[in-house]
């Protein structure tokens, strides 16, 4: 039973104030033929978020911050994408939440108790070898996508929650070390590190080197949470030498990076405006022509430049809806992956899953955002929870159930793994 | 846009601002609940010295001499990684990580064993009492 169903109310009773404040200013300041539209936006929107608070009762969590925080962000997700360009309901966008929604669930049910997941690691590692094969098969550097009807999958996407489980579940065996010839070695980090290596190889050859330091920040995280695990196998030499490789291969992939590559890394987007430079010198005039307050919901003109829902849709926001919201979007985010800083995880595993997951999240919102923004060369990666796309969409919605589960773990041994309890004494002293 | 439509922005903004502050407090208030939680989970229990008690605040637990252990004990016949202290339904058991001078428990040599409340575990020179959580005034 949860313990605090006065924060329930009051939690639930604010995310539908904040919802209903933003239709409210769709109302009043938006760009709409039919009123219908609105209350359409509005309906889906209050029934989503009313059908979860009542759903989620059902999980008998011991933390629902994450849930209230994740349906804020969806509700805010769907109210955007519905307004770019025009007010109209975004109905394949609405799905795919409601899709993350339940991905979320699934995720947390499957990794509340990690002794049993423990056992399954070996899956996780054939499920990351599989997508890989699906991926090189199926997809190629042009079209990283397998249509299915009007929905389309992006296979790699996937990969990400099964690395950090495979990142978290390794942790355990850091003491199992086996000597060979005069080192100690890890199996599990071999086999890791080997994955890391197949996964980047594989993002090189799709040439999506926007997903390359997301999968790098995971394995980054999951490996210093190794080679501190237990705590006191903290060596700051080890550390140095990681942060070394780790410059050396950054130094080394800028060289000889490919050549379209290298020419994004040096592109002056104002003197190129029509060429390399238009999303992001366009994203920049909408993001000036927003101001704190933004040019109204339905009014930009950013919605007619390509990926203005996905890559470049902290701008997007940013002009139709202000800088305050953008930024209050990104805090919320930043709200959801300090969670586990409030509530720590009272486990290893749990404690490197959501680093690992926070790590992704801050990552993939820091690229979209500096990229739009022209501080870094832009990556086409998306930002959890507000861009469209069913892949990126599911795949968040699968890492914060993960989250959830470390808030509200469990901690129970397999049935086939239970202990026989020794007898207890008989002069043993009971207070 | 006129200011009207301003002042109404501003208002929209603020509602999200407060909503996130509620939740952050919701967060805050369940850190208490998942306290106690954690507490059935683990039984309650703790580990006692003659003058000091240590927490048992996650499902594995270091014992050792090394700084960050998570029970520090800082004697010589104390292994720098001595001891593993895990819990699963409720259930606590203790495993040596490779020590020198092993564990005992209730006198007898052991490298895996279920602890019970009471029990006495011998680390070296140091012994420590497995017993159930007291409040901080009781001894």
């Amino acid at each position: 039973m949860y313990a605090n169903p006065v924060a329930y109310v009051f939690s639930c009773f604010f995310v539908l104030i904040a919802h209903s404040a933003m239709l409210c200013n769709i109302f009043f300041n938006g760009r709409y033929d039919d009123v219908h539209q609105i209350a359409v936006i509005g309906a889906a929107v209050i029934i989503l978020d009313i059908a979860y608070f009542v759903a989620i009762v059902a999980f008998r969590q011991t933390s629902y911050a994450l849930d209230f925080l994740l349906i804020l962000i969806i509700g805010m997700s769907v109210i955007f994408q519905s307004c770019f360009g025009q007010i109209h309901l975004d109905v394949k966008h609405y799905i795919t939440c409601i899709v993350c929604l339940a991905a979320s669930k699934g995720a947390y049910i499957l990794c509340r108790n990690h002794k049993l997941l423990q056992d399954k690691k070996m899956y996780f590692y054939g499920a990351i070898g599989v997508l890989i094969l699906i991926t090189l098969i199926f997809t190629s550097a042009e079209n990283m996508w397998i249509e299915l009807g009007s929905f389309t999958i992006q296979p790699s996407e996937f990969i990400k929650p099964l690395f950090v489980l495979a990142c978290a579940t390794s942790i355990a065996d850091q003491q199992k070390k086996h000597k060979i010839l005069f080192i100690n070695v890890v199996y599990e980090n071999i086999a890791l590190f080997g994955l890391m290596a197949a996964i980047c190889l594989l993002q090189v050859k799709s040439h999506d080197y926007g997903s390359l330091p997301t999968f790098l920040s995971i394995y980054a995280v999951g490996f210093l949470l190794r080679i501190c695990y237990p705590k006191a196998k903290f060596s700051k030499k080890k550390l140095i030498a990681v942060g070394a490789v780790i410059l050396v291969f950054v130094i080394i992939g800028l060289k000889y990076a490919p050549d379209y590559v290298q020419h994004r890394l040096h592109v002056d987007i104002w003197s190129d405006k029509t060429g390399d430079g238009y999303q992001q010198s366009q994203a920049l005039i909408g993001v000036a022509n927003g101001g704190w307050f933004g040019v109204g919901p339905g009014f930009g003109a950013l919605a007619k430049i390509p990926a203005y829902d996905n890559d470049i849709v902290f701008t997007t926001i940013s002009e139709e809806w202000g800088l305050l919201y953008a930024l209050m979007t990104v805090l919320t985010i930043i709200i959801i992956t300090a969670i586990p800083l409030i509530n720590p995880a009272r486990s290893y595993f749990h404690g490197t899953m959501s680093t690992c997951i926070c790590a992704a999240f801050l990552v993939q919102m820091a690229l979209n955002i500096w990229g739009s923004c022209n501080l870094i060369p832009f990556t086409g990666v998306t930002i959890p929870f507000i861009s469209t796309g069913g892949s990126s969409l599911m795949v968040s919605g699968l890492m914060i159930g993960m989250l959830m589960a470390c808030q509200s773990p469990v901690f129970k041994e397999p049935a086939h793994k239970k202990k026989q309890e020794a007898p207890e004494p008989a002069w043993r002293w009971k207070e | 846009m006129n200011s009207l439509n301003l002042i109404l922005c501003a208002v929209a903004a603020a509602a999200l601002d407060i909503c996130i502050l509620v939740l952050i407090l919701t967060a805050y208030r369940e850190k208490k609940s998942s306290r106690i939680n954690w507490h059935r989970v683990s039984n309650d229990m703790e580990l006692a010295e003659q003058d000091k008690t240590y927490e048992l605040g996650c499902d594995e637990v270091l014992i050792g001499r090394h700084a960050s252990a998570d029970i520090r004990l800082p004697d010589l016949s104390v292994s720098r990684y001595h001891a593993m202290l895990t819990v699963a339904d409720g259930v606590w058991t203790i495993k040596d990580i490779g020590s020198k001078s092993g564990i005992f428990v209730n006198g007898e040599l052991t490298r895996e064993t279920v602890l019970h409340e009471n029990d006495i575990i011998k680390l070296g020179n140091r012994r420590l009492l497995f017993r159930k959580r007291r409040d901080g005034n009781v001894r």
